[in-house]
């Protein structure tokens, strides 16, 4: 190209004038972007993979069935309660023996597996619930005072009935079954989560520019579902990052009570390798599925908080 | 201020209110009633119509059903003097089938039927069950004559409510009596009547010690106003809720007293606990007659232990005191030193407590404590100070961490704020603005946590009071429901729902105080 052709005089386009050019921003990339930055997430996200190839794939795999545990040795005495070094010597190095026996000689590894994948579908189901009925019901509480009178005393009054009464109760009028555990633990249980965001939507809902879109005549239930709600993205997300490890721990405390599943879930686990743990050297019986549960509620709960650090656009730049 | 606060605990005790009514159609319409006597030994024993009496004394004893034998009913009949003692006789002995009843007897059971055969009253007889063709009953085969009626929720709410605060007057006692009144002593006749001890004796009354002076905290008691939260049949047989929450555990502790008699002893019996029961004294053992003088003689024993309220606040209280003292030099620390290594470590001891199931750090502490020699469990009879290392530290890391997060988080957000850098450019120091500025205006909403956090504290900790095996009041509850005790359930509930409704007040109250910019007037 010639100098003539580099310098001459472009035609003013009024069209390309209007168009404002900003660098392409998506906010869901851009979440990912703020969350991979991290190298720890990496990690963290590899580590929740692992753990989570071992509640659904692995007794899948196994095809284990806690009432025809195949390694069953209720004749032989010396199968039981074994350390893994024990067991290992005894039935050969496999991955079954790497956590020992239990009390009627099966392996402790497959079934903390099999209960994780109990309690950890719990909890998953109990938090998605509790979410969606929490969010839906704390936006519109947030909003209308009409509603905030009746709902903060529907609140006063569910939040002091004891959690442990209205289980049991549930329990003992329908059964001690998976679904009516989740019924129960989120009967009342989303009003927590909604009493949680109405305080968020009230301190947002009077900002300027809810104020601007309410006098162009937008409906009021889409300021709370359009201009609110993904405002509050990563309230959300950590806040789901602390429910669903709750609900497993609170799980775990239940069971230890003796009010918890009446499947083998990692509460019933702990509870019933109670005893185990008092008598020397049958100590690893007891603190193999604590050591588990522990790892999946701080994998999930790790990943759940910094997704919600990423979540908010304010760490985006 | 006033006004808006009293609308506020009136709205409190309101939705108290409610809740107690919730619980009460939870346990006493929402459980199968025949789960009372799951694991009775009485009732497996019982068979025939004795079974079914049972089972309705049982019921009226547990709140479901106001029960009234046909006797009972009798026996009001013969109190009003409608019928004397003699034909009381002939009127109780009804037959074994309603056709073989002697006429005294079948017009008494007419009229018994008349007064109670309308709804929800429910009359039912029972007809004798008899071994094969002899005239032998079978075991618990009497023939039985009642009329039973649920109670329904609202009467059963307003009977409660109505009980729940006792008020001791001098007629308390139904019977006959002479000189009923209150006396006024300086000198106690518990202590021999030299010692120099005010109390207000009463006659007539329930109790005979209406005000009191010993050695125990708070040191001047007294019984003219008592709650009664309900009566307990399974978790302590017998005994008041409030009794049982409150009483003294462990083994006896003998002081000398004086009973009214004057006889002296070593003896751990209780007389300022001394309550009336009727034809006590008349009925009593030789050893009770020479004790006491007239039919005060229900007493408490002392004993060597807390009340199962006493211990939870105690280890509650401490593990309050010991969080707030750890939590806020380490969310100073962590604030200031933001994103470097002390925040970085905070962090995860946050996570760590926030993620990690309750139980798993509990047993953890237990055995970290247990291989350092510290005694792990709780030794009612032999006390020693190091027995509450433990479940105090185990209640107090927890609770530090979640103060530490909130902390951290409320001062890093003042940490922004313009005054801070107003302040800066006026030449204070960090350290004057962190300590005089930002603490000041970061702990506010703390402030509102802590009536919570000591009030709470007297309904216990279920995990750290089972793990160290404490005598607390943590596991009330769940024995109370394992074992379908409904009255001690409802009277919990009550408790502890009056305890969370006066720490919200009472958080917004000490919030108002501390910070003169929130006003409570609307």
């Amino acid at each position: 190209m010639n100098d003539q052709e580099l310098f001459s005089f472009v035609e003013i386009n009024s069209l390309e004038t209007e168009q404002i050019t900003a660098p392409r921003y998506s906010y869901w990339q851009s979440v990912l972007r703020t969350f991979f930055r991290r190298k720890i997430n990496i990690a963290v996200l590899i580590l929740l993979g692992v753990v989570l190839i071992f509640t659904y794939v692995y007794p899948a795999l196994i095809g284990y069935d806690p009432a025809v545990d195949p390694y069953i040795n209720l004749l032989d005495p010396t199968a039981k309660h074994l350390s893994p070094k024990g067991a290992m010597e005894k039935f050969g190095y496999n991955i079954h023996w790497i956590l020992g026996t239990g009390a009627s000689g099966q392996s402790t590894f497959d079934a903390v597996w099999y209960g994780a994948g109990i309690s950890v579908s719990l909890a998953l189901l109990c938090g998605l619930i509790n979410l969606t009925v929490g969010v839906a019901v704390g936006a519109i509480w947030g909003f209308s005072r009409r509603v905030d009178a009746v709902m903060t005393e529907v609140y006063n009054i569910a939040s002091n009935i004891p959690y442990i009464l209205l289980i049991s109760v549930v329990v003992l009028v329908l059964s001690a079954s998976f679904f009516s555990m989740v019924f129960a633990l989120t009967v009342t249980g989303w009003l927590a989560v909604a009493y949680f965001i109405r305080t968020q939507v009230m301190i947002i809902r009077d900002r300027e520019y809810n104020l601007a879109s309410r006098c162009l005549g937008t409906p009021l239930w889409r300021v709370a579902f359009r201009n609110i709600l993904p405002f509050m993205t990563s309230v959300i997300v950590t806040l789901a990052a602390a429910e669903i490890p709750a609900y497993i721990s609170y799980e775990v405390f239940l069971s230890y009570i003796g009010m918890g599943l009446s499947e083998m879930s990692l509460g019933r686990l702990i509870e019933s390798a109670q005893s185990a743990m008092v008598t020397p050297g049958w100590g690893f019986e007891f603190w193999s599925p604590v050591a588990v549960a522990s790892v999946i509620t701080v994998v999930l709960y790790v990943v759940g908080q910094n997704l919600g650090d990423a979540s908010d656009p304010r760490t985006h730049i | 201020m006033g006004r808006y606060l009293l609308w506020r605990i009136l709205r409190g005790l309101l939705s108290v209110v409610i809740v107690v009514g919730i619980v009460m159609v939870l346990v006493y319409s929402g459980l199968d009633r025949e789960l009372v006597f799951a694991s009775d030994p009485v009732y497996s024993k019982q068979a025939s119509n004795g079974r079914t009496v049972y089972k309705m004394q049982q019921w009226e004893k547990y709140g479901y059903v106001d029960y009234v034998p046909y006797t009972e009913y009798l026996l009001t009949k013969v109190r009003s003097g409608e019928l004397s003692q003699e034909e009381y006789y002939a009127a109780a002995s009804f037959a074994d089938t309603p056709d073989r009843d002697s006429p005294e007897a079948a017009r008494w059971i007419e009229a018994f039927r008349e007064e109670y055969e309308k709804a929800p009253w429910q009359v039912v007889r029972l007809n004798a069950d008899k071994k094969g063709s002899s005239e032998k009953y079978k075991e618990g085969g009497q023939p039985r004559l009642f009329a039973y009626r649920d109670i329904p929720v609202l009467g059963r709410l307003g009977r409660y409510l109505t009980g729940f605060i006792f008020i001791d007057t001098t007629n308390y006692v139904q019977e006959n009596i002479e000189n009923r009144g209150l006396t006024f002593t300086w000198r106690d006749p518990v202590y021999g009547g030299e010692k120099f001890s005010p109390a207000i004796l009463g006659n007539g009354t329930r109790h005979k010690y209406l005000l009191y002076c010993d050695s125990r905290f708070p040191f001047v008691h007294q019984n003219f106003i008592t709650l009664n939260l309900g009566t307990s049949y399974a978790v302590s047989t017998g005994s008041e809720v409030w009794e049982t929450l409150t009483s003294p555990q462990g083994s006896f502790k003998p002081s000398y007293v004086t009973y009214p008699t004057g006889v002296q002893a070593y003896t751990a019996d209780d007389l300022h606990s001394a309550q009336y029961a009727a034809g006590s004294l008349e009925n009593g053992t030789n050893t009770l007659r020479a004790h006491f003088t007239d039919d005060y003689t229900l007493v408490r024993t002392h004993k060597q232990g807390l009340s199962k309220l006493g211990y939870s606040f105690l280890i509650g209280i401490l593990a309050v005191a010991l969080s707030y003292l750890i939590a806020i030099p380490l969310a100073l620390w962590m604030a200031r030193k933001r994103d470097k290594l002390p925040d970085r470590l905070g962090s995860s001891y946050i996570v760590f407590i926030m993620a990690v199931p309750s139980l798993a750090y509990i047993f953890l502490f237990k055995a970290i404590g247990g291989s350092l020699g510290l005694p792990t469990t709780f030794d009612m009879e032999n006390p020693s100070y190091l027995m509450y290392v433990l479940p105090v530290i185990s209640l107090a890391l927890p609770a530090a961490a979640n103060l530490m997060k909130w902390l951290r988080r409320y001062l890093v957000d003042q940490m922004s704020a313009d005054y801070v850098r107003f302040a800066r450019a006026g030449g204070l120091s960090s350290r004057e603005i962190f300590r005089q500025h930002i603490f000041k205006n970061a702990v506010i909403p703390i402030v509102h946590g802590i009536p919570a956090a000591v009030l709470l504290a007297l309904t216990g900790a279920i995990i750290t009071e089972r793990v160290y095996v404490v005598p607390g009041a943590g596991n009330v509850l769940t024995r109370a429901i394992n074992a379908y005790d409904n009255g001690v359930i409802v009277g919990l509930v009550l408790f502890y729902g009056v305890l969370s409704v006066s720490s919200v007040i009472l958080g917004d109250v000490l919030m108002s105080v501390v910070d003169p910019r929130i006003s409570l007037r609307r």
